[in-house]
């Protein structure tokens, strides 16, 4: 062994600021050439040999005793460890005994996220009851905070949450708003450190769209939101036709207003670009179905934990769905209002199945931690899910590849590839074991170290 | 009070199966016989046997041979009527009222459907089949309703009656001007809050509709031409006058929530002067002085059988409205507006009999044909006749007697409540209960 096992986070950051510095004295010329965060000149991230560890590349067959090379971020080779090549410059981590994981992927969280979600308000209002007239409110407040929102810019990463999500195996997440009808715009990120901007694999990745009312105004109903959201992107359209109809020929045209709200909107229902709706229980399954119908969007639907009630609408109308691993029934669900024994029977048997009748079905789904900010509960809730019948290879592809792919991102993560970003997990045991251990997380090739390797 | 006398053990045998189908579907076939049947348009036939095969009526007489393997009902003793239909309702929903606005046209209840209401079964128990499940009455245009059957068990979409005519939800008077809410500091009073406001706002709005209309018109027109203009600008798709424009169009009738005479005929005033249709005023305990003008109009009522004097501008009904306005040509219904009286729906038609002189065919009238006609649906449901749809309900006793129940639902040949099934069910699950409690415990707990 070259190197120690030292080869830590706090290690690499540490050659990363003293590159940062380095390049301070650099000419000037050098500098210009680099955006507004520099990357450090000249650097180039450590090169690792990770061995003797059995690999699950998710890509093909289990390799029994192998070794992966990772080089400056990315997986350069793998194979198994006697025809693979060990580089002179690699620092190897000893793995027998560990199993090699491609990095799980949440396709929907609210990590980092400070601003607490709202809950959706109930159903049922009394029918004879008028309901409070809406208090005063600017005009700018009544759909706070809109389609136009990034949430990047209201994230704060939190060492503490990247460790968990780390030992339960995660490397990658999408993080979403959490607030609103249209919540805003969410951001992919890489868990490879605490510093924001590095993690960013992909800003703006989707727009975010919960079946909730709003504070104080309109609408202040399920059916006034649906209602809401069919005329935005109603009117989204309408902005961007009258757009291009002015640019075509503004002779003989008055130009349209400027509207941030429709023209943050255009992108997803002219060019496809991904929509997510925020299903909370069966029927949201399929008023979003009908809306993503109606405007041709690019959609996929979260939460989702009552998909399996909608398998026949599902199965005409394929969706890719980000399952979050809730078990209560939801307040509507006749499992919810039949007394406490019939709910805690449902959150028990009922709905942790959920995953496993949907891939029964023939139905496509990642699963995905949703709210939940504990790596160590989502894993256990997998393993609920898993008990309930959901076959774990289907489990360690709704975690990989599949999200992946909804995401668009299955050339780069998703599986342990040469070529890939070195997302890598090593853990004791099999992942979905109750005793799994996370000892070693690479997140675009810089390692993380948890619990001990014995040797 | 919703959901608090459900046979919650129906539910039980649901989750047990997973499935949520209806545990007593019998693939749309059943034969029903030794009944009295209340067919309510064709007479009474007082010992025959009705068979319903895929779903609609085949066949009612005297004695009807069983088909192999159709499901043979015996309902010696027992009365058989169409289907109970409830022309006024808010069950099955998530939200009734998008109140934060006076008009609301494009808040549309038919997109917030829940099927998992218990309500449903409440109904089921009462022998109701159909139900018209509104927008609230917080706004003066409220939003689309929808039509349901009430098919406990199946998935949302099976349960919407697309037959139906549409309506739209319009409200006046009291819950409107929000005349029972106190403004608090940093709220706003919502437009309007007198009768006159309601009047004029909704007036203002089927102006709006008209020019929409024009607009849209002007538009297509120039569209057309052979070579349109390249500066043509197609006017913004508006869901909110869309629906105000299917009303315009005849294509959507108006439900209005209403109780006084005055603003009653005030509205009747304004349909007349941009030509729209009313279906119905709802509730209207002011009805008894309009009567002859809404029989002429061809308007019809859909109304409480008592419980008046609830509110200031209830406070002049009479006991005997719906049989008065019934006799002077006014097509009535009985309705629920909630989602436990729906189930004693037949106890309330009863009434008229007592206060408004109905016969017994009259009075079963207001909760079966009648509301049917309302709805646009008596083509298809209403009254037992071959080549309708099989929508009944057998009641233990005549349905106007206040010793009756409902001992079985059915909707299209399928039974989606079995009293005597429902009793068995609910004798096991206590006696497992009780079986259950009675075993000792292998592991002591400790202190």
């Amino acid at each position: 062994m070259r190197h120690s096992l030292r080869g830590s986070a706090s290690l690499v950051l540490t050659v990363l600021v003293i590159n940062l510095v380095a390049l301070t004295v650099l000419p000037p010329s050098a500098a210009a050439a680099t955006a507004a965060t520099p990357p450090a000149a000249g650097d180039v991230g450590p090169t690792y040999a990770i061995r003797n560890c059995r690999i699950v590349p998710v890509a093909g067959p289990a390799i029994e005793k192998g070794a992966i090379i990772v080089r400056d971020g990315l997986i350069e080779s793998l194979g198994p460890v006697e025809k693979t090549n060990i580089p002179d410059d690699a620092e190897i981590v000893e793995a027998e005994g560990l199993v090699a994981y491609p990095g799980l992927i949440s396709a929907f969280s609210n990590l980092f996220l400070e601003q607490p979600a709202r809950a959706a308000a109930g159903p049922g209002a009394p029918s004879e009851a008028p309901t409070q007239a809406r208090t005063q409110e600017p005009e700018e407040d009544r759909f706070p905070p809109g389609p136009g929102l990034f949430v990047l810019d209201q994230l704060k990463p939190k060492k503490p949450t990247v460790e968990s999500f780390h030992k339960a195996g995660f490397t990658t997440v999408l993080t979403a708003p959490a607030r609103g009808i249209f919540e805003g715009q969410s951001v992919l990120l890489n868990l490879n450190g605490e510093p924001l901007r590095p993690m960013v694999i992909r800003n703006g990745a989707a727009l975010h769209i919960n079946f909730t009312t709003e504070r104080g105004g309109y609408p202040s109903s399920l059916m006034g939101t649906i209602a809401h959201i069919r005329q935005s992107f109603m009117d989204a359209g309408y902005y961007a036709d009258r757009q291009a109809q002015y640019a075509k020929g503004p002779a003989g045209l008055k130009r349209t207003e400027y509207d941030p709200r429709l023209e943050a909107l255009v992108p997803f229902v002219r060019d496809r670009k991904p929509v997510v709706f925020q299903c909370n229980n069966v029927e949201d399954v399929k008023r979003a179905l009908k809306i993503i119908a109606e405007f041709k969007l690019n959609a996929m639907l979260a939460g989702a934990n009552e998909a399996w009630r909608a398998a026949d609408v599902l199965k005409k109308s394929p969706v890719p769905l980000l399952v979050a691993l809730d078990f209560r029934p939801p307040a509507s669900s006749l499992y919810a209002t039949q007394g406490e024994e019939a709910r805690k029977k449902a959150e028990a048997e009922i709905y942790p199945a959920n995953a496993a009748n949907l891939a029964k079905e023939g139905i496509g789904f990642a699963l995905v931690s949703g709210s939940n900010g504990d790596g160590a509960a989502f894993l256990k809730a997998v393993r609920a899910a898993i008990k309930a019948g959901l076959a774990e290879e289907d489990a360690l592809k709704a975690l990989t590849v599949q999200p992946a792919r909804y995401l668009g991102v299955d050339k780069s993560l998703g599986t342990i590839e040469a070529g890939k970003i070195a997302n890598i997990v090593l853990v004791k045991g099999g992942i979905f074991d109750d005793k799994a251990q996370v000892a070693r997380v690479f997140v675009d090739g810089v390692l993380f170290k948890y619990a001990e390797v014995s040797k | 009070m919703r959901n608090a006398a459900l046979p919650r053990f129906a539910v039980f045998a649901l989750i047990a199966a997973a499935g949520l189908l209806p545990v007593f579907a019998d693939g749309g076939d059943i034969l029903i016989k030794n009944a009295t049947i209340l067919t309510v348009t064709k007479g009474v036939i007082p010992k025959g046997d009705i068979l319903v095969v895929d779903g609609i009526i085949k066949e009612i007489g005297g004695t009807i041979a069983a088909p192999p393997g159709v499901r043979v009902v015996d309902a010696a003793g027992r009365f058989v009527l169409p289907g109970i239909i409830d022309s006024h309702t808010h069950i099955a929903l998530a939200g009734t009222n998008e109140g934060s606005e006076a008009i609301t046209p494009e808040a549309d209840v038919g997109t917030v459907v829940n099927a998992d209401d218990t309500a449903i079964l409440t109904a089921l128990s009462g022998g109701v089949t159909m139900v018209h499940t509104m927008h609230g009455s917080a706004n003066p245009i409220g939003g689309p309703n929808v039509v349901l059957k009430t098919k406990w068990g199946r998935p949302s979409e099976d349960l919407v009656v697309k037959e139906a005519l549409p309506t739209l939800k319009f409200a006046l008077g009291e819950n409107v001007k929000q005349s029972g809410r106190t403004v608090q500091p940093g709220q706003t009073q919502r437009y309007p809050a007198t009768r006159m406001g309601a009047n004029a706002i909704i007036r203002r709005e089927f102006a709006k509709a008209r020019n929409y209309m024009a607009q849209w018109d002007r538009y297509d027109q120039a569209a057309k031409a052979k070579n349109p203009p390249r500066t043509l600008v197609p006017p913004r798709k508006d869901l909110r006058l869309e629906v105000l424009a299917e009303v315009l169009r005849g294509e959507r009738v108006a439900r209005v929530h209403s109780y006084q005479a005055t603003e009653t005929l005030e509205f009747m005033e304004l349909a007349k002067e941009f030509g729209f249709k009313i279906q119905c005023f709802e509730h209207i305990w002011e009805g008894y002085k309009i009567a002859d003008e809404m029989a002429a109009a061809g308007i019809g009522i859909s109304v409480f059988a008592d419980s008046w004097a609830y509110k200031m501008e209830a406070a002049e009904g009479i006991a005997g409205m719906a049989g008065y306005c019934h006799n002077r040509g006014v097509l009535v219904s009985i309705n629920s507006d909630s989602g436990e009286r729906i189930r004693r729906l037949f106890n309330d038609a009863a009434k008229t009999m007592k206060y408004g002189g109905l016969s017994e065919e009259e009075a079963l009238k207001l909760v079966t044909i009648n509301p049917a006609i309302q709805l646009g649906v008596d083509r298809i449901v209403g009254s037992l006749e071959a080549g309708k749809q099989g929508d009944i309900a057998i009641f233990s006793e005549h349905p106007m007697s206040a010793y009756t129940r409902c001992d079985m639902t059915i909707i299209e040949g399928d039974v989606y409540f079995d009293r005597e099934a429902l009793v068995k069910e609910r004798e096991q699950a206590e006696a497992e209960a009780a079986k259950k409690a009675a075993a000792p415990r292998d592991k002591g707990g400790v202190s």
